[in-house]
């Protein structure tokens, strides 16, 4: 086991941090937000840690926090317009606020590096701390799925306009899951920064957003373990094939096309599925899960 | 110096109109975002490249490269957009999929041109400039403006003018009505593809020139430019597209040449931010593309 863990650490922190991410992008998908700003949030997460530490020498702990702050601070505004807005708008504008960040941190070059970003980060994140911040993430994210702000981020993301009928203030709970999303993402984006000694504007990208996405769509968007699952796939299928990693484009192409095709819910999804449905018998609740309408949840038989 | 910008502004706007104009045609009739927009973009550069290098006269390469960007258009909606409409609910699924044929073409043109930028051989376009009232302008920027002009005029004649544009309206108005009256939605959507991936591939071409500069990459910006155009315009609007893609290229041209790159880019999303936040349908918009949900 320790030789394992070695050998494969790099691996297993990049797989933590994704994990990381990959919440921040489930929990805005989770109440129907199309939201695709994680990047940007992790930017600025990334640039707050790594600014204070080089910059101002302040410890590492406290910088992560600070990183948290500022996430929650960047994730309000941006929600003050995009609370209002629905469906491809958001997609659109929050496409547009990564830019905007990756725009304004070469502008500022003084402060921020330029082109070249911040180098010389210490290296303090270890397995230990992301894996404590993966238990901490994942404990909220369960909490709030049992609780009354997961069901209400369910009504939104099924149906916006009868969960304003049924008096729940939407805009409010959009606000929250953008806050939500942009705090996770900024403590991820943070430790990396302290994880991978130097950071560049490049690093949070196009390559970054499609990463995360990548990672919600192919584990599930609506489960707990779908993160996990679909950055365990990604981790590994570079591993066992060099071609699949000198083509990563194609292959995330393929499987985001073929899963949100044939397997909206997600490979962890249909994973947790399966096992309920092997060791367990039948319960009237998942018998009642298998009949959904007009074929819209074709893998869910 | 200022109205040198303006034109210089009103010519990249004119090559984001084309650009713009397919992918806010897409999105019109079937109320979906087409993210591989920017790789068709970027493979009508690349195609129009390899034809010229291997012989093949300029016009001729242009012609294949427009007709071939229409059949990557075509086969990325039966790969990412077909399976999805029979399935409804394709908003969020639509953009996914339509990333991953973005993904996918662009992996493909960086392994062809291996990771290189190519550029157009020196002659393939005559370089004349033409000089008047103070300002500059080069034959390429005249061919480029006449051409966006017929290409807009010809496509607002198809779409309201004949009866194969008065299908494509029906079906953006209501599908299912007009597939009741018999109006085939498959022809729709091959004819809507097509001119979008045809446009897309012809802006492509266009600013390979301009720019002399092809790389795999450079649909990226385009795509988030056109976002900023059809939100500005009104998503699915096509004159408030044309309109807005040449505001967008005046105010860029204008933002980089006095102030700074990086800032350009910053200052043309904001106005998005802006436009979304007090005038979510755009200044073009029709009623019924509403950009905010429900109750608000």
């Amino acid at each position: 086991m320790m030789n394992f863990y070695m050998a494969y650490q790099p691996i297993i922190d990049f797989f933590l941090i994704a994990v990381g991410l990959g919440y921040s992008q489930q929990i805005a998908l989770k109440a129907g937000v199309f939201s695709i700003a994680t990047a940007g949030f992790a930017a600025i997460g990334a640039y707050t840690s790594a600014i204070l530490v080089t910059r101002y020498g302040i410890h590492p702990m406290i910088s992560v926090f600070a990183a948290a702050a500022m996430g929650i601070l960047a994730s309000w505004i941006l929600s003050l317009p995009l609370a209002r807005l629905r469906g491809a708008f958001q997609a659109i504008a929050t496409l547009a606020f990564v830019q905007v960040v990756i725009a304004l941190l070469l502008y500022f070059s003084g402060f921020t590096g330029g082109a070249l970003g911040i180098i010389n980060i210490p290296r303090v994140v270890n397995t230990g701390w992301l894996l404590l911040a993966v238990g901490v993430t994942m404990y909220v994210v369960w909490s709030l799925n049992r609780s009354k702000v997961g069901r209400v981020f369910g009504a939104l993301r099924e149906d916006d306009s009868v969960a304003a009928s049924l008096g729940i203030p939407i805009q409010g709970y959009y606000t929250l899951a953008f806050i939500l999303s942009g705090v996770i993402g900024a403590v991820f984006g943070g430790m990396r920064s302290l994880y991978v000694f130097n950071i560049e504007p490049v690093d949070f990208g196009f390559a970054a957003m499609v990463a995360s996405l990548t990672v919600v769509v192919l584990g599930g968007r609506n489960t707990l373990l779908g993160p996990i699952a679909g950055a365990l796939i990604m981790a590994i299928l570079p591993e066992i094939a060099r071609p699949l990693a000198e083509n990563r484009g194609i292959l995330n192409g393929v499987i985001l096309i073929l899963v949100i095709t044939f397997l909206p819910n997600g490979v962890g999804h249909e994973l947790v599925y399966w096992l309920r449905r092997r060791f367990r018998r039948p319960s009237a609740a998942t018998l009642g899960r298998t009949v959904t309408k007009g074929g819209a949840n074709v893998s869910a038989h | 110096m200022l109205l040198q910008q303006i034109l210089n502004g009103t010519v990249s706007g004119a090559v984001y109109a084309l650009f713009a104009l397919g992918f806010t045609l897409i999105f019109g009739v079937q109320k979906l975002l087409n993210l591989a927009h920017g790789a068709i973009f970027m493979a009508g550069a690349f195609i129009a490249y390899y034809a010229t290098i291997n012989g093949l006269p300029f016009w001729f390469a242009v012609v294949l490269a427009v007709i071939a960007t229409g059949l990557v258009s075509i086969v990325t909606d039966f790969v990412a957009f077909r399976q999805l409409r029979k399935q409804g609910h394709a908003e969020f699924a639509a953009i996914v999929t339509s990333l991953g044929v973005d993904l996918i073409l662009m992996n493909i043109a960086q392994q062809v041109s291996r990771t290189q930028v190519l550029s157009f051989p020196f002659g393939t376009f005559p370089v004349e400039f033409y000089r008047g009232f103070g300002m500059r302008i080069s034959l390429l920027q005249i061919v480029i403006l006449v051409l966006v002009v017929i290409l807009v005029a010809a496509l607002y004649w198809y779409i309201h003018r004949t009866s194969f544009g008065r299908q494509i309206r029906a079906v953006s108005s209501n599908e299912t009505t007009s597939a009741l009256l018999g109006v085939s939605s498959q022809s729709v959507y091959l004819q809507t593809f097509f001119i979008a991936g045809a446009l897309a591939g012809l802006a492509g071409v266009l600013i390979g020139l301009q720019f002399n500069s092809i790389h795999f990459m450079m649909g990226e910006p385009f795509l988030l430019q056109a976002f900023v155009v059809v939100v500005i315009g009104g998503l699915g609007s096509l004159m408030g597209a044309v309109l807005a893609a040449l505001f967008i290229g005046i105010v860029q041209s204008l933002t980089i040449a006095y102030l700074s790159s990086e800032l350009s880019i910053a200052i043309i999303f904001t106005l998005l931010f802006v436009t979304l936040l007090f005038f979510p349908n755009g200044f073009f918009g029709k009623a019924d593309t509403f950009a905010r949900g429900s109750r608000r």
